[in-house]
């Protein structure tokens, strides 16, 4: 009579498919612990930045709604706001429609260009920490780095020099910070990416692989749980001498 | 270290294991689904916003910002082409009429309107609710209004009054995903955060759970446990070989039954899990675990109990003591030795495999050589859960019939050359080994005095009632915990609560304990003891297996 016991026939099992997916599960582990420690606000940085508008004083003289359609009919939306440029706090028209965003000035209607100084200064104003120290303002058309989707593109990238090298996208049409990204938020992304075993793109959670490892993880789990009624039940009769 | 690591993941393992497998069946449904149909958008429009030129607000600007002169800033849109102020004033939003000034207002009708022109699926609006808020939108303070559409997915679209926006489009997938959402994330507030008390400890314990786990396979390869080549454990080998040898655990070293000595010029350094289960003497004469070992040419094994062996059991007969007990006398093949209290190891034929049980010799060494063995029929603990295979097997066999039994092993004896008094305290099942104990006591040149604690449910339950009733040797005490008749005149209660009792009065520096019993029962009466104060090496136990 054959003596292999049930239990060794499990941990073989047990044992190879550990060997072929127990380093996903183990990278699924610190991944996960990573993105459950780090509060979600922290990884979007939110404590790195602060609203920056303020109201428009009653006095200001501005153009009315009924000018600035017939200047741009083709707008669907008009936020009437202060914003931050050449040196003082100026009320603007930012419009936006099928031609995407204008930045006008609210009391001439003329456009408004930002110039690099005035992200700078933007950005500065939108950073939050003690002392902040600008260390690049890069004007990007291209190539975006993989933080940034690429479909924001133009846009202003502001760099910090602090402890999560901070980076802020400000949009080159309204100044408006439109993306913010420090270190905490990059590690995020990388483990989002292992935990999803997306490596290109880090979005897609339906491909195949992702699939069959979870699959040979849940057949791991079972072979586990299995093992573990085997050998919790199972126990050697105890010596009945002194412990 | 490695014995910690064994222990580390398996009982990591058994707290975490639910979550775990609800960790993966919840990523198989969001990966089967994927974005789309988990963000319950899939017959959203993306509504284009009318130009602002073709209606133009008829309430200016210059009278919104004398109505808020504090905001922040002013949007303004249009609801399906008419005119709407978005006044924000810190994180507060204030929604006006762009006509008349006055708080925006959303009846049933613009919430339709709203609802249909975000909507290209197939169905139709089926129904409009006003409701103060909804569970399905969770961060949306409400009121508003549901709009129900008749399709396939149950779609419903909730519009947010105060602006007359939709708040979200909500269906059965996203039910569904929210459900794996709940059970991922571990929160089931519906809030969907994964920054909690909770998850951080199931966090910790997985990270725990794997890292030992993965230490245990790189010391697998290692060992060249993968290596199809290498050469087999002395367990194995000695299976292959259809020696007498037992194992529980299957090779992992911790049931401690494939016990061999070593006889070797220089004997195989002892591994952690030998440490643990073999004392400092054993090792030193040169006892080991076959498990732990790989076959070396110059290896001198033998098995480490010369009376174990393996043997085939024929029924001889077979009555039943109580109506869940019933006691089977076999006789042996070849001779078989045994001391009181010890065990044999059952092969048990089930389905393909061979299942191992364990069961106590319930009399003391006789002449005629006949082995007897008292088996509780476990009956299913209800409809589609399997009784007991192991006593299934063994009560249904007939007077002729065969069964293969290793053994004996156990070191449940009793003690030697101690005048001590001997104190039995059993329940249940565990009358087999405390039967023996007491039989070879009396057979003792000069037996030590015994007391018999044994607990039982009801009267029909109390094994060998008369015999140990009429026993002079024994002071015998049964107790019965439920279902006491009206002629009962014996003691009632936990049979350790009884023991306890006596105890007290005892000088328990001058007794030896006995205890064996179902779990429940064995853990109080242990614990018992050891508040009581009895020294832990007077006391032996068998933990009965279930």
């Amino acid at each position: 009579m054959t003596q292999v016991t049930r239990s060794s026939r499990w941990r073989v099992w047990h044992r190879w498919l550990s060997l072929i997916f127990g380093v996903q599960m183990v990278l699924w582990a610190i991944s996960g612990a990573y993105m459950v420690f780090f509060d979600l606000d922290y990884i979007h940085g939110d404590h790195l930045v602060q609203e920056i508008t303020q109201p428009v004083a009653p006095e200001v003289d501005i153009h009315s709604i009924d000018e600035v359609l017939a200047a741009y009919p083709h707008t669907q939306n008009i936020t009437f706001e202060t914003l931050w440029y050449q040196g003082q706090q100026q009320a603007v028209y930012k419009l936006s429609g099928h031609n995407g965003e204008q930045l006008l000035n609210a009391s001439t209607l003329m456009p408004i260009a930002l110039s690099a100084e005035d992200i700078e200064a933007l950005a500065v104003r939108y950073y939050a920490l003690d002392d902040p120290k600008v260390e690049s303002v890069v004007y990007m058309t291209e190539n975006p780095p993989t933080e940034l989707n690429p479909a924001l593109l133009p846009i202003w990238q502001v760099n910090f020099d602090d402890f999560g090298s901070t980076s802020l996208y400000l949009s080159e049409n309204t100044g408006e910070m439109l993306v913010k990204r420090h270190t905490f938020w990059r590690g995020f992304d990388i483990f989002w990416m292992i935990h999803i075993m997306d490596y290109e793109d880090r979005v897609d959670i339906e491909s195949w692989w992702l699939q069959a490892f979870i699959i040979g993880t849940f057949i791991l789990m079972i072979t586990g749980a299995v093992l573990l009624v085997y050998t919790i039940s199972f126990k050697r009769k105890s010596s009945g001498g002194a412990a | 270290m490695m014995r910690f690591m064994q222990w580390l993941h398996r009982w990591v393992s058994l707290i975490l294991i639910i979550q775990v497998l609800l960790w993966i069946v919840s990523a198989a449904a969001f990966s089967l689904m994927g974005h789309h149909a988990m963000s319950g958008h899939q017959y959203m429009r993306h509504v284009h916003p009318q130009m602002l030129s073709e209606e133009a607000p008829q309430w200016t600007l210059d009278e919104v910002r004398r109505s808020f002169p504090e905001a922040d800033s002013i949007v303004l849109s249009s609801v399906l082409g008419y005119p709407q102020y978005q006044v924000k004033k810190g994180t507060e939003w204030s929604y006006v009429d762009g006509h008349t000034g006055a708080a925006w207002q959303t009846d049933a009708q613009l919430a339709q309107a709203v609802a249909a022109a975000s909507y290209e699926g197939p169905g139709v609006i089926v129904d409009v609710e006003a409701i103060e808020r909804s569970d399905e939108v969770i961060k949306w303070q409400g009121p508003g209004y549901r709009v129900d559409f008749a399709d396939d997915l149950n779609t419903r679209v909730y519009i947010d009054a105060a602006s007359g926006q939709v708040v979200d489009h909500r269906n059965t997938q996203w039910v569904i995903a929210d459900w794996a959402f709940k059970l991922h994330f571990m929160d089931y507030s519906g809030e969907r955060s994964f920054n909690h008390l909770l998850i951080w400890s199931a966090g910790l314990f997985a990270l725990w759970f794997s890292l030992s786990g993965l230490i245990l396979l790189v010391r697998n390869v290692a060992q060249g446990d993968f290596n199809p080549r290498r050469k087999p454990t002395w367990l194995e080998q000695l299976q292959r070989d259809e020696k007498p040898i037992a194992s529980s655990c299957g090779g992992g070293g911790t049931c401690g039954l494939c016990k061999v000595t070593f006889d070797n010029a220089q004997q195989p350094a002892p591994t952690a899990a030998e440490r643990v289960i073999l004392s400092e003497a054993e090792l030193a004469s040169g006892l080991r675990l076959a498990c732990q070992h790989k076959v070396q040419a110059s290896d001198k094994v033998e098995l480490a109990n010369g009376d174990v062996a393996s043997h085939t059991l024929n029924l001889q007969r077979k009555r039943d003591l109580t109506p869940s007990i019933a006691e089977l006398t076999f006789s042996s093949s070849q001779p078989l030795t045994y001391r009181a209290g010890q065990f044999l190891q059952f092969k048990i034929p089930h389905e393909n495999a061979v299942l191992e049980r364990h069961y106590s010799f319930a009399t003391a060494p006789t002449d005629d050589g006949l082995l007897t063995f008292t088996v509780r029929h476990m009956p299913a603990p209800r409809s589609g859960v399997p009784a007991g295979i192991g006593s299934g097997f063994l009560c249904r066999l007939k007077a002729g019939d065969q069964v293969e039994a290793i053994g004996p092993f156990g070191d449940f004896v009793l003690t030697e050359a101690q005048e001590r008094q001997q104190v039995f305290i059993g329940g249940g099942a565990g009358i087999a080994p405390l039967r023996a104990l007491l039989q070879a006591e009396k057979q003792a040149e000069s037996p030590r005095p015994c007391k018999f604690f044994y607990g039982a449910r009801n009267g029909s339950e109390l094994c060998y009632v008369d015999e140990f009733a009429a026993d002079e040797q024994v002071d015998y005490v049964p107790v019965l915990s439920e279902s006491v008749s009206e002629d009962w005149n014996g003691r009632t209660g936990f049979v350790h609560a009884v023991a306890a009792e006596w105890l007290r009065s005892q000088d328990l520096s001058n007794l030896d304990v006995y205890v064996c019993g179902p779990p429940a029962m064995l853990k109080a009466t242990m614990d018992m003891l050891a508040e009581l104060g009895v020294p832990r090496n007077q006391i032996k136990f068998d933990d009965f297996g279930i």
